[in-house]
């Protein structure tokens, strides 16, 4: 059996289909510590512009979105996501055309499980996310999401906010989106330290004030509370933080 | 800046009205400003009583000059007083905003000085919040009964939705509890503000249309003795009549004393099936008259759509394969999206059960109402399926409904409209 081993970019995995569309039995993973059992052999991909365009061009012939959906599907937390997104690319080259909604086939269903969870946290965090405004009027929104969502975010936001200059930082994977009150980039972000305006504060105070007030006790439902905010989001939400 | 105090005071008095979806607006941010609509809409955080934070819900006074006995804010009830500025409303809206708290406002008052005063302050807040301070985002305004009617028109220029509050479920009742609002109080401006909206959608108009949510509407429920039959009945007379996006219910809490109000609360489950209910008239395409009569209430042992399966047994089972979108709907333990997946699956092959499991589709209710393939794996006898259905149901009641707690967009795009 091969392993082909890629470096979480989508280009890169590209490549690897293109390598690995002949294997019969074969895995694709990003996954550097991958279980090396006797007889595998293991190949590490390099990016080829060539192959992957080839791969890219193939996909859009049978599904206008494919591309699109693989390379959403390729930001998942899931260590299989290679894997799964490489058996749906393979389905659809066998169908001839798109199998999206094909539901009854196995692997669509496991990309469909992927790309619902990626879709469904992104707009989790659309309401989830709090900025705190910084004394040079920059707003600044740590968190750190399950799967690899910022650059998602970022149009959102910045249609949003047109006119402000903030900052989306994903402190699990070290990397932030900044606006700067007309274009947004992606770029590294290892730790921020940031000083906030003198009204930060009061505005905190104020929304925790709102948030309990606004809760009728008489009627508790914690559990649809968590169900609907996970608990490990709270350290990032002034109300729940402490 | 606002005090803690008063926001306290006037989020306590604002807090019994439920609606917070803050879905069906496509505004744009124009000329740079702040904020947009987002169709399915966004939930910002949630209450430990499970209900979701949308949008600042507020109200600008709850000093009021009606006496509603059901109305903890009423003009006899011994309640600290306090009111809001136009322009701190605008700040704290603002602010919230920006650090992406919450989606929106949705502002209501109590009526002081008179029904026209409140109007117009309200209006003149929501206008110098989208004009003075550039807010795009969504807007949610309570109407005033009995104000000028040039006045609410103006507000609904600037507003996404808009809401009058039938209140009770009855003209009657209407009167015994809330002495100082008439029926005709609240349906005319509702009636104004459809055709409004109907006149924009005929002529296309495509800037500054009239509130692109639509309206909505809440009742009480519990306060008074109407059935859920009759309160049914308003409700879906309602949406085919007046056009509306949403009826809310409000199950009754027991917050204020009084003599001709019940000492104990409607409790969760009356609403939780009326919700069903109400789910089963706008997404399933049912009648209200197939539901229940208007002297009748819901069973709080099944869930309406289960009630009704078993009263029509004749027309089950049905084959998953070939049934019509319209009968799969109507499959206890199937919901929207569930029928609209099979209708998908089902044009790249024929579905089995072990297909649907794969689907997520929870069989326990369903697999007495439907064949695959030709089989069956219910039970045959009508006592055995309710006697499992009892069963099935008793886990979940007293859940709340939960649509819409995560993914709305998608669900939002299945059903059409919220």
């Amino acid at each position: 059996m091969k392993i082909f081993i890629c470096d979480g970019t989508p280009d890169c995995f590209f490549t690897a289909a293109f390598d690995a569309w002949k294997e019969r039995d074969c895995v694709i993973t990003s996954q550097n510590d991958v279980q090396l059992t006797l007889g595998c052999e293991v190949i590490r991909v390099e990016y080829d512009e060539e192959k992957s365009e080839r791969v890219k061009r193939g996909i859009l012939k049978y599904d206008r979105e494919g591309v699109n959906d693989a390379e959403i599907a390729l930001r998942s937390c899931d260590p299989l996501k290679e894997q799964v997104v490489f058996e749906y690319i393979r389905e659809l080259f066998k169908q001839k055309s798109p199998i999206k909604k094909a539901y009854n086939l196995p692997q669509v269903i496991d990309f469909n499980d992927i790309l619902y969870k990626i879709t469904g946290e992104t707009h989790r965090i659309k309401g989830l996310l709090r900025f705190m405004e910084s004394a040079s009027g920059i707003f600044y929104a740590p968190y750190s999401p399950d799967n690899n969502i910022t650059d998602l975010l970022m149009p959102h936001f910045a249609e949003r906010f047109k006119a402000e200059r903030f900052v989306i930082h994903d402190l699990k994977r070290k990397i932030a989106g900044m606006y700067d009150g007309h274009d947004w980039i992606m770029g590294y972000a290892g730790e921020a330290e940031v000083y906030l305006s003198e009204y930060e504060k009061a505005f905190e105070t104020l929304w925790k004030k709102y948030y309990d007030a606004v809760n009728i006790a008489s009627r508790p439902h914690e559990k649809q509370m968590k169900k609907s905010m996970p608990v490990r989001y709270w350290k990032f939400l002034p109300e729940k933080r402490d | 800046m606002l005090d803690a105090e008063r926001l306290e005071i006037l989020t306590e008095s604002a807090k019994y009205d439920v609606s917070c979806s803050s879905s069906g607006s496509k505004r744009v941010n124009e000329n740079r400003g702040l904020g947009n609509g987002s169709v399915g809409g966004i939930c910002h955080s949630f209450t430990p009583d499970g209900r979701c934070i949308s949008l600042l819900k507020i109200l600008m006074s709850n000093d009021c000059v009606y006496d509603c006995e059901y109305c903890p804010n009423r003009r006899s009830a011994d309640v600290p007083r306090a009111s809001i500025t136009p322009d701190e409303i605008c700040e704290l809206v603002i602010n919230f905003y920006k650090r992406n708290y919450i989606e929106g406002l949705f502002l209501s008052s109590a009526v002081f000085g008179s029904p026209d005063r409140t109007m117009e302050l309200l209006c003149e807040t929501v206008i110098k919040l989208r004009k003075l301070y550039n807010f795009n985002g969504y807007i949610h305004l309570k109407g005033i009964p009995h104000a000028d009617e040039a006045l609410v028109f103006k507000a609904a220029r600037i507003v996404d939705r808009m809401s009058y509050n039938v209140e009770l479920p009855s003209e009657k009742w209407l009167k015994l509890l809330a002495p100082q609002k008439t029926k005709q109080s609240l349906l005319l401006p509702m009636k104004g503000l459809r055709d409004a909206i109907v006149y924009d959608k005929e002529n296309k108009v495509r800037r500054g249309r009239v509130l692109p949510a639509g309206q909505t509407t809440q009742m009480i429920i519990g306060a008074s003795p109407e059935t859920d039959g009759q309160i049914l009945k308003l409700t879906q007379s309602l949406y085919r009549n007046m056009g509306l996006r949403r009826v809310y219910y409000s199950s009754y809490v027991p917050v204020v004393q009084s003599r001709k109000l019940p000492a104990v609360g409607a409790g969760l489950l009356r609403e939780h099936r009326l919700y069903q209910a109400d789910w089963l008239l706008r997404f399933y395409g049912f009648d209200v008259e197939e539901i229940l009569d208007e002297n009748e209430n819901l069973s709080p042992e099944y869930d309406p759509k289960c009630a009704w399966a078993l009263r029509n047994m004749q027309l089950f089972p049905v084959e998953i394969n070939t049934a019509p979108l319209a009968a799969l709907l109507r499959v206890p333990g199937i919901g929207a999206k569930s029928a609209y997946k099979i209708i998908e699956a089902r044009k790249f092959c024929k579905l089995d059960f072990d297909n649907l499991a794969k689907l997520r589709i929870v069989l326990k209710r369903a697999k007495h109402f439907i064949t695959c393939k030709g089989k069956f794996y219910g039970s045959e006898s009508v006592e055995t399926v309710k006697t499992s259905l009892l069963l099935a149901g008793r886990s979940e009641v007293s859940e709340q409904m939960s649509m819409f707690s995560d993914n709305s967009v998608a669900i939002s795009a299945l059903t059409g409209e919220i």
